[in-house]
C-alpha cells in the first residue's frame, strides 16, 4: 500500500532503512534518508575492516547510544544468584511486573525503578539467601576461611568474603572505600550480635540490596569516553549472551584488558555462546519478544474453553521456548523456518487443547505436528493464539496486530477515541456468523478501515484456531475462510500464511533489529540505521542463524560504543 | 482482482478446506479412541413408581433384630445406650455362633427373608436383550416387549440404596477421582455410520481421567491402556446406522471402595452403543457377572486388596459397615444373587454361576496409547495395581 | 496504662558498651490509632491457627455463585455474614491424587496440611502449622491443640509417629493454660533484637553510596535512583519499629475455671464445649501463652450426633438418601450448617478480645478447612477453605476466590509466606507448587 495516499499522513509505517522499498517511506522521510546517506558518504569508511568478512557492506563507523542504568529482570536476578551461590538457594520474593517500554522489557529495564514494596521484597530475598548461605550445614561451601571464634570478628576473613562476593555481585571490583564501609558494618554487626556469621551475613545482605547489584550502571572508559569501561563491557556482554552476571573468567578478561582486544573479545564471545547458559539468553529474548508476561493477565471463559488452565498457559509458553531453542540452537536452523516448523514439544495438558495424542504422561514429549493437523509454525502455537484472543472468542484484530508488531516490526496505531464496538460483540448472530463477516462491517467504516485493512488479514488467516488455539472448521455453522493476502503474497490456509510470513522481507529484519535493541536496552538511534543494514545483511548471508546474529552484534564495534554527545546532553542539566 | 472472481475463489478455497477435513475430527485414520466419562448400573424405575416391592424394602441387621424381637427403648434408657445395645445384640444376624462374620462367609448363613427382590417381570427395565430370547424372567423393553436380561436389577430393585436417590449407583465418583477407568478403541472403521467389520479393544485405563475445573471429562486427552492382559478385551463389532454392536468377549475392570481395590468382571460382554458425529459413544455394556465376584464387589469385599496387592485389612469392617448403612444384609444379597443367576451354567451341576448385569455408559473422544505409564506419586503407592 | 514515650531512647548493654539508638522517624510512622504498629505486626504478635470441621459441605449451600468482593453470602455461610470483610472464601482447590488411592477422610485432610497426598496416616512431611510454629513460636507453648467432641484426634503432625495431641476436656485445658506455669506477659522484660540494629546500620551504609552514584548518571536515571534511595529509607524506618518493645497486653482478665459439663458428640454439648474452649484459647492467645493453635471442631469422620438419632453425621453422609426435592441430603446438611454456626462462635471468641486498634482476630490468620467437599463421595476436589483475620495487616480478605481445580497446596504455601516463612515452593509430588495466591497477600 502506498502510504503517501493514506489519510494518515503522519503514519510511521514500517522501519525506515536506507534499503527499504520506497513504498514504506513517506516522501519527507525519503528525502531525509537521501540527505543523511550523502552526509555519511563523506566521512564513512564503507567496506573497511570487516572482521567477519561476510557482509559486503562491512560494519559502518560505530555510533552507539547513551550509557544506561538498567534494572535486573527477575530471570537475571535469579540466574545471577544461582550462578554465584548455586541453584539450590531459595529466592523468596514477589517480583513486580516487568516494565515494557517501546514494546520491550529489555528497554523497560532502563526505565524501571525500585518502589518501596520492591525493595522490601529484594531485602526479603536477600535475607533468605543469606540465611541459607550461612546456615551451619552450608557455610563451608561458601566460605574459604573461618574466624578463630564464631562470636568474634575476623577482619581478614570478612574482607576476603566481602571482596569475593561483592565483586561478583557488583560485577566489578569494589573500591577500597566500599570494602571499608561494608567491612565496618560487618564488624559492628558482629559486635552487636556476638556472632561473626550473622554479622557478616548482614553485610552481605547490604550488598544484595545495593543499587550497584540491583541496577546495571553503565560507565564509560576513563581513557576512552566513546566506549564502555571494560567491566561495563563484560556486564553488557554477559547479560546479552547468558542473561546473567559476568562469571569469573569474563571478569578476569575485563580486568586484564583482554576484553578490549578483538581476540580477547572473540574468545569470551565464543566461550559464552557455547556454554549451557546461552540458551537462557535466547529464552529471555523470545519471552520478551513474544510478550509472555501478558499471560499474567490472561483469563479464558471456563465454560467455553474448559481445557484451558494455568497449567496449559505455562506449558504453552514453555512449548514455544523449547521449540525455538531446539530449532535455533540445537539444529542451527534458519530463523524464518520458525513460521513453518512442525517439530515441537508437547505435554498431555497441551495435547487436549491441540487435540493431539501425547504418550508421555508427565513432562515433555518431543514430537512433530502431524502432516494433516494444520499446526505449523510458532504463530500456530497456543502461546500466540491464546494470548492474542479475548476471554470468550478469538480475535483477528488482536492476532493481526500481534503478527504485524511482533514478527514484522510494523507499528499499528491505537484506535480512535470514539470507536463503536457493537457489531463485534454478537457472536451468536446468524447474519454475521464468522469474525470475518463481523469485521467486514467495520472495514467499510472510513475511520477504521485504514488500520484494520492492515491489521485484520493476518488475523483472518488464523481464524481456524479458536480463542485458545483449538482447530475449528466452522464458526457458528459457517465455514471459515482463511484466505487473504500478506502485503502482496496471497494465501488460502494457515499453512500458506505461515509460508507467507516466512518469506516476508520484514521477518528477518524485524528480529535482527529487535535483537539489537534487546542487547543494548534502548531503541535504535537514527544514526544507527546503517549499522542495522549491516547486521541485517550479515544475518541474511548467514542464512538467518540467530546465534550468528548475536555473535555479529557482540563482536561489532557499535555494541560497546558510547555516544559522547548523548552523555554531554544529559549532563548539561546537572 | 474483480470482486466476484475473488469471492468465487474464496468459496472454492473454503470448500477445499472442508474437503480435506471430510473425516470427522475424532477419527485418527481408521481408528477412534474413547474414554468412558460416565457409567452406572442400568436399572428399572424406583419401587415407589412401580409398586414392585409390596413386601417392603430390604433391611439391615439392626432393623431385622428390632423387628423380629420386638425391641423397644427402655424407660430411662438414653438414645446412645439403646443404639449401642441394638448394635451389639443384632450381631446374631451378622455372625455365626462361632463368631465367623457373615459378610466374609455368607455361605455359613441362611438366606435372609428380609432381603426383598423384585417379584414381577412386567416392568420396563433399561438394558438390552443379551441372549436374544424372551424368557419368563426377562423384563420389558421400552416398547413393552419381553426380553431384557437384567437379573441384577431383580436382586437389588427392592434395596433402598439402589433407588434413584440412593448411593449405590454412584460408583462413577471414584472413576472421576482417577482411581480406575475404562478405555475403548475402535479400529478398521471406514465409515462412522455403517461398517460391518470393526475391531474393538476395551481396556482398563492406567491413567486418571482428565477433568475441567467444572469436573467435566475433557475430550481429546491421552490415556494409556492397562498393561495387564487380564484387563484387556479384544473383539469384533458391526456398525449399523450409527449403532455399534460388539461380539461377546470377557472383560474385567476395577472397582475401588474405601481404598480397597476389587475386580469387576463381565463375561460374554457386549457393547450396544450409538456413535455420533462428534465422537460421543453412548449405550450399554451388558453381560454376565460371576456371582462370587459380584458378591465381592457389591457386598462382601472378600477379595479387596490394598494398592500393594495384599488383602486389605479393611474388608470385613467395610462390608459390615456398608451393609448397615445402605440397609441390607450381606447374606441376603448372596443368596439372592445365587437364586437369580441366569448365565454361565456350571458344566457339572448345571447351576447358573453368573447373573445378567448391565451398565449404561457415555464415552468421549480420547487418544488411547499402549505404553507403560507412571504417576508422579508412584513412590507413595509402591505396588500399585492399576 | 501504657505511655509509650515517642522519643524514648533505648539503652542496653552489649558486650560492655552502652548503645543508644535514636528513633527520629518514629513520629512519622506512628499514627494516633497505632495502626502503623499493627501493620508491621511487630508490636502485636501475629497468630496462626487452623480450625477443622469434618465431612465437608453441601456445594449448593456453601459455594458462592459469584467470585470477587460482591458475592452473595450462601445459605450455610449466613452465620458469618457479619465477618464478611475479615473472611476469604476459597473454593475449588483440590488435593491432587494422580493415582494415589484416596483413603476416605484421611488423604484429603493430610494432603491439604502436608502438601503430599498420602494413602494412609504415614505423613511424609510436617503439617504446615508445625512449620509455622517452628518459625514463629517464642512462647510458652509451641502450639495448642483442641478437640471439642471428646475425641482424642489431631491433624497436627511433625512426622509420621508424632501427632501433637489434642486437649479434649475444657477443665483440663484451663489448668494447662492458666494453672501452674502460667506466664504473665506484662512481667516479661524486653530486649531489642540487636540484629535489627545491625541491619539498620548496614542499610544506612548502602545509603552512603548515594552521592557517588548520582554524580555518575544522567538526569533521567538520577530520578530513578532517587526513587531507590527513598525506598531504602523507608526500609530503614520499618526496621526502626522492630526496636520498639511489643505492645503490653491490655484488658486481660484471668478467666475462671469452666463448669464441668458433659463432653460427648451430641451437637448441643459440642457447641457448648466448643464455645468454652474457644474462649479459653482466645484468652491464651491474648496473653501470649501461644501463637499457634489447631482446633478440631469435629473429626474428619464426624461423630457429631443429634439427640434421638442413632446415626452420626458421618454415617448419615453414606446412608441418607438424597432428598428428591432438595437435591442433597437433608440431615447431612443440618450438620454442615451447624458446623458453620460453630465457626461463627469461634470467630466471635477471637473478635471479642480488643487488641491494639481492633481485635485479636485482626492479628490472627485462621485457616478453616474440612477433609473433603462431598462427604458421600469422599471427594478431595474442591475442599472448602476459609481464611479469617487480618494477620496484623499482612493479608487481604473480603472476597471469594475460585480455585478452578488448582492444587490446594497453593493455600498452604501462601499462608506460610503470609506468616513470614521463607518458602518459595511447598508440597510434593503431584501437589508441588510455587504459585502464591497473590489475591491474599497485601
Amino acid at each position: 500500500m502506498d502510504l503517501r495516499k493514506s489519510r494518515f499522513g503522519g503514519l510511521n509505517f514500517g522501519r525506515q532503512t536506507a534499503q527499504s522499498t520506497v513504498g514504506y517511506l513517506t516522501r519527507a522521510s525519503a528525502i531525509a534518508v537521501i540527505v543523511i546517506l550523502n552526509l555519511a558518504g563523506c566521512s564513512a569508511e564503507f567496506g573497511t575492516s570487516d572482521r567477519n568478512g561476510v557482509s559486503a557492506l562491512g560494519e559502518p563507523p560505530p555510533v552507539g547510544g547513551p550509557p544506561l542504568v538498567r534494572r535486573l529482570t527477575e530471570s537475571q536476578y535469579r540466574a545471577t544468584i544461582a550462578d554465584i551461590f548455586g541453584p539450590d538457594v531459595p529466592i523468596v520474593a514477589r517480583f513486580g511486573r516487568e516494565l515494557r517500554a517501546d514494546n520491550m522489557i529489555a528497554i523497560g529495564t532502563s526505565k524501571a525503578g525500585i518502589s518501596p514494596f520492591s525493595l522490601e521484597q529484594y531485602d526479603n530475598a536477600a535475607a533468605g539467601i543469606v540465611d541459607f548461605i550461612f546456615a551451619p550445614e552450608n557455610r563451608a561451601r561458601f566460605m574459604t576461611c573461618e574466624p578463630d571464634a564464631d562470636s568474634d570478628f575476623d577482619e581478614q576473613c570478612a574482607r576476603t568474603t566481602i571482596e569475593h562476593y561483592g565483586s561478583k555481585l557488583f560485577r566489578r571490583p569494589l573500591r577500597e572505600e566500599q570494602i571499608a564501609r561494608y567491612l565496618e558494618q560487618a564488624r559492628r554487626s558482629t559486635e552487636l550480635v556476638a556472632d561473626y556469621y550473622v554479622g557478616l551475613g548482614l553485610a552481605l545482605r547490604g550488598l544484595l540490596s545495593a543499587p550497584e547489584f540491583l541496577f546495571r550502571i553503565e560507565e564509560v572508559d576513563e581513557q576512552n569516553p566513546d566506549s564502555l569501561s571494560a567491566f561495563s563491557k563484560a556486564e553488557r556482554l554477559s547479560f546479552f549472551l547468558t542473561n546473567s552476571a559476568p562469571d569469573d573468567a569474563l571478569l578476569a578478561a575485563a580486568e586484564s584488558g583482554a576484553l578490549n582486544t578483538a581476540e580477547g573479545l572473540e574468545q569470551q564471545v565464543e566461550r559464552l555462546m557455547s556454554s549451557s547458559k546461552f540458551e537462557q539468553a535466547l529464552r529471555a529474548f523470545f519471552a520478551d519478544m513474544l510478550e509472555f508476561d501478558l499471560f499474567e493477565d490472561l483469563t479464558k471463559d471456563a465454560q467455553l474453553y474448559p481445557a484451558f488452565s494455568p497449567v496449559v498457559a505455562l506449558d504453552a509458553q514453555e512449548q514455544t521456548l523449547k521449540t525455538i531453542v531446539h530449532h535455533l540452537v540445537d539444529q542451527q536452523g534458519d530463523y524464518r523456518d520458525l513460521f513453518t516448523l512442525r517439530e515441537t514439544f508437547l505435554t498431555r495438558a497441551l495435547g487436549i487443547v491441540y487435540q493431539l495424542p501425547v504418550p508421555t504422561r508427565n513432562g515433555w514429549e518431543q514430537t512433530v505436528f502431524p502432516e494433516d493437523s494444520e499446526y505449523a509454525g510458532i504463530q500456530s502455537h497456543l502461546s500466540f493464539l491464546a494470548l492474542h484472543s479475548h476471554p470468550g472468542r478469538s480475535s483477528p484484530s488482536l492476532r493481526g496486530k500481534a503478527i504485524r508488531e511482533v514478527f514484522l516490526c510494523q507499528e499499528v496505531p491505537d484506535p480512535p477515541a470514539n470507536v463503536v464496538f457493537n457489531a463485534l460483540v454478537d457472536t451468536g448472530g446468524n447474519t454475521m456468523p464468522t469474525a470475518r463477516d463481523r469485521l467486514h462491517a467495520h472495514n467499510s467504516e472510513p475511520a477504521c478501515a485504514g488500520c484494520h485493512k492492515i491489521m485484520d488479514p493476518p488475523g483472518y488467516a488464523l481464524e481456524n484456531y479458536d480463542g485458545v488455539g483449538t482447530w475449528r472448521d466452522t464458526e457458528n455453522g459457517a465455514v471459515i475462510d482463511a484466505s487473504g493476502n500478506l502485503d502482496g503474497r496471497p494465501f488460502s490456509s494457515p499453512l500458506e500464511f505461515g509460508e507467507a510470513l516466512r518469506d516476508h522481507p520484514e521477518t528477518g529484519k524485524c528480529v535482527a533489529e529487535r535483537m539489537y535493541r534487546f542487547a543494548v536496552g534502548r531503541d535504535i538511534v537514527w544514526y544507527e540505521r546503517e549499522y542495522m543494514d549491516y547486521l541485517i545483511e550479515a544475518f541474511k548471508a548467514r542464512e538467518y542463524k540467530v546465534p550468528s546474529l548475536m555473535r555479529d552484534i557482540a563482536m561489532s564495534e557499535n555494541f560497546f560504543t558510547i555516544d559522547s554527545d548523548a552523555v554531554r546532553y544529559e549532563g548539561a542539566s546537572l | 482482482m474483480k470482486k466476484s472472481k475473488a469471492a468465487t475463489l474464496s468459496i472454492i478455497a473454503a470448500m477445499y478446506a472442508v474437503a480435506i477435513h471430510a473425516e470427522p475430527r475424532f477419527m485418527q485414520g481408521d481408528a477412534a479412541g474413547f474414554v468412558v466419562s460416565d457409567i452406572k448400573y442400568a436399572l428399572g424405575p424406583d419401587a415407589s413408581e412401580t409398586g414392585a416391592c409390596p413386601a417392603g424394602m430390604s433391611k439391615n441387621v439392626v432393623e431385622i433384630y428390632i423387628e423380629e424381637h420386638g425391641i423397644v427403648r427402655g424407660e430411662g434408657e438414653t438414645e446412645g445406650d439403646f443404639n449401642r445395645r441394638v448394635r451389639r445384640d443384632s450381631r446374631i444376624y451378622s455372625q455365626s455362633p462361632e463368631g465367623k462374620n457373615y459378610c466374609s462367609f455368607p455361605e455359613l448363613a441362611q438366606p435372609d427373608p428380609h432381603f426383598k427382590t423384585v417379584q414381577r417381570s412386567d416392568i420396563k427395565v433399561r438394558g438390552i436383550n443379551i441372549d436374544g430370547r424372551a424368557s419368563l424372567n426377562d423384563f420389558l423393553d421400552a416398547q413393552g416387549n419381553r426380553g431384557i436380561d437384567n437379573q441384577f436389577f431383580r436382586v437389588v430393585g427392592c434395596s433402598r440404596s439402589f433407588q434413584s436417590e440412593g448411593l449405590s449407583n454412584h460408583f462413577v465418583t471414584t472413576m472421576k477421582t482417577g482411581a480406575w477407568g475404562i478405555t475403548i478403541q475402535l479400529s478398521g472403521l471406514d465409515d462412522i455410520k455403517n461398517d460391518n467389520e470393526v475391531k474393538v479393544v476395551i481396556a482398563a485405563n492406567a491413567d486418571p481421567i482428565q477433568l475441567s475445573a467444572a469436573r467435566d471429562a475433557l475430550p481429546y486427552a491421552t490415556y494409556a491402556r492397562s498393561q495387564d492382559p487380564r484387563f484387556r478385551a479384544e473383539t469384533t463389532a458391526r456398525l449399523v446406522d450409527g449403532v455399534l454392536t460388539s461380539d461377546p468377549v470377557d472383560m474385567r475392570f476395577h472397582k475401588v471402595v474405601n481404598s480397597m481395590i476389587l475386580e469387576r468382571p463381565l463375561q460374554q460382554a457386549r457393547v450396544v452403543a450409538t456413535l455420533t458425529e462428534e465422537g460421543l459413544l453412548n449405550g450399554y455394556l451388558a453381560g454376565y457377572t460371576p456371582v462370587e465376584a459380584l458378591y465381592d464387589f457389591v457386598y462382601g469385599y472378600r477379595s479387596g486388596k490394598t494398592s500393594e496387592g495384599e488383602l486389605s485389612p479393611l474388608r470385613e469392617r467395610s462390608a459390615n459397615g456398608t451393609a448397615f448403612v445402605l440397609g441390607h444384609t450381606c447374606n441376603g444379597g448372596y443368596y439372592a444373587l445365587k437364586e437369580h443367576a441366569d448365565g454361565l451354567p456350571d458344566p457339572e451341576t448345571g447351576l447358573f454361576t453368573a447373573i445378567s448385569t448391565q451398565y449404561e455408559f457415555s464415552a468421549i473422544p480420547a487418544f488411547i496409547v499402549d505404553v507403560e505409564t507412571k504417576s508422579l506419586n508412584s513412590e507413595l503407592t509402591p505396588g500399585r495395581l492399576l | 496504662m501504657k505511655t509509650l514515650s515517642r522519643r524514648r531512647f533505648l539503652r542496653g548493654t552489649m558486650k560492655g558498651a552502652a548503645i543508644g539508638v535514636g528513633l527520629p522517624f518514629l513520629d512519622s510512622m506512628l499514627n494516633d490509632s497505632g495502626k502503623a504498629f499493627a501493620a508491621t505486626g511487630q508490636r502485636i504478635p501475629v497468630r496462626f491457627g487452623t480450625w477443622i470441621w469434618g465431612c465437608g459441605m453441601i456445594p449448593e449451600l456453601w459455594v458462592p455463585k459469584q467470585t470477587g468482593y460482591n458475592y452473595t453470602m450462601p445459605e450455610h455461610l449466613k452465620p458469618v455474614e457479619g465477618y464478611r470483610d475479615k473472611l476469604a472464601l476459597l473454593s475449588g482447590f483440590d488435593v491432587k491424587l494422580d493415582g494415589v488411592p484416596n483413603k476416605p477422610h484421611v488423604t484429603g485432610c493430610f494432603g491439604l496440611r502436608t502438601g503430599i497426598p498420602i494413602p494412609d496416616r504415614q505423613v511424609k512431611a510436617p503439617t504446615f502449622d508445625v512449620l509455622i510454629a517452628d518459625a514463629i513460636a517464642d512462647t510458652r507453648f509451641r502450639s495448642v491443640e483442641l478437640s471439642t467432641t471428646g475425641m482424642q484426634r489431631s491433624y497436627s503432625y511433625r512426622d509420621a509417629g508424632s501427632p501433637n495431641p489434642s486437649e479434649v476436656n475444657p477443665l483440663a485445658l484451663y489448668h494447662r493454660l492458666f494453672g501452674e506455669g502460667f506466664q504473665d506477659p506484662n512481667q516479661a522484660s524486653f530486649t531489642p533484637d540487636p540484629r535489627y540494629m545491625a541491619q539498620q546500620s548496614v542499610l544506612s551504609a548502602v545509603q552512603e553510596e548515594r552521592r557517588a552514584l548520582m554524580a555518575k548518571v544522567g538526569a533521567a536515571d538520577r530520578q530513578r535512583l532517587d526513587e531507590y534511595f527513598t525506598s531504602l529509607r523507608e526500609l530503614e524506618q520499618k526496621l526502626a519499629l522492630q526496636l520498639q518493645p511489643p505492645a503490653p497486653v491490655e484488658n486481660f482478665v484471668m478467666p475462671e475455671p469452666p463448669e464441668v459439663k458433659p463432653v460427648d458428640a451430641e451437637m448441643a454439648n459440642v457447641i457448648e464445649n466448643h464455645k468454652i474452649m474457644a474462649s479459653l484459647l482466645a484468652r491464651a492467645l491474648q496473653c501470649n501463652q501461644t501463637k499457634v493453635f489447631n482446633v478440631l471442631f469435629s473429626d474428619t469422620t464426624s461423630n457429631l450426633r443429634r439427640p434421638g438419632v442413632s446415626s452420626t453425621h458421618h454415617t448419615l453422609t453414606h446412608e441418607e438418601p438424597i432428598d428428591r426435592e432438595l437435591g442433597y441430603q437433608r440431615e447431612v446438611a443440618w450438620f454442615a450448617e451447624q458446623s458453620m454456626f460453630a465457626w461463627r462462635d469461634f470467630l466471635d471468641a477471637l473478635d471479642s478480645i480488643p487488641e491494639g486498634d481492633g481485635t485479636l482476630l485482626d492479628n490472627c490468620l485462621v485457616l478453616a478447612h474440612s477433609d473433603c467437599s462431598l462427604a458421600h463421595a469422599h471427594a478431595v476436589e474442591g475442599i472448602p477453605v476459609m481464611i479469617a483475620g487480618n494477620a496484623g495487616g499482612r493479608i487481604k480478605t473480603g472476597f471469594h476466590l475460585a480455585g478452578n481445580a488448582d492444587p490446594v497446596t497453593r493455600v498452604g504455601l501462601t499462608v506460610q509466606q503470609a506468616m513470614g516463612l521463607n518458602v518459595e515452593t511447598w508440597g510434593g509430588l503431584s501437589m508441588a507448587t510455587n504459585r502464591t495466591i497473590n489475591q491474599l497477600l497485601v
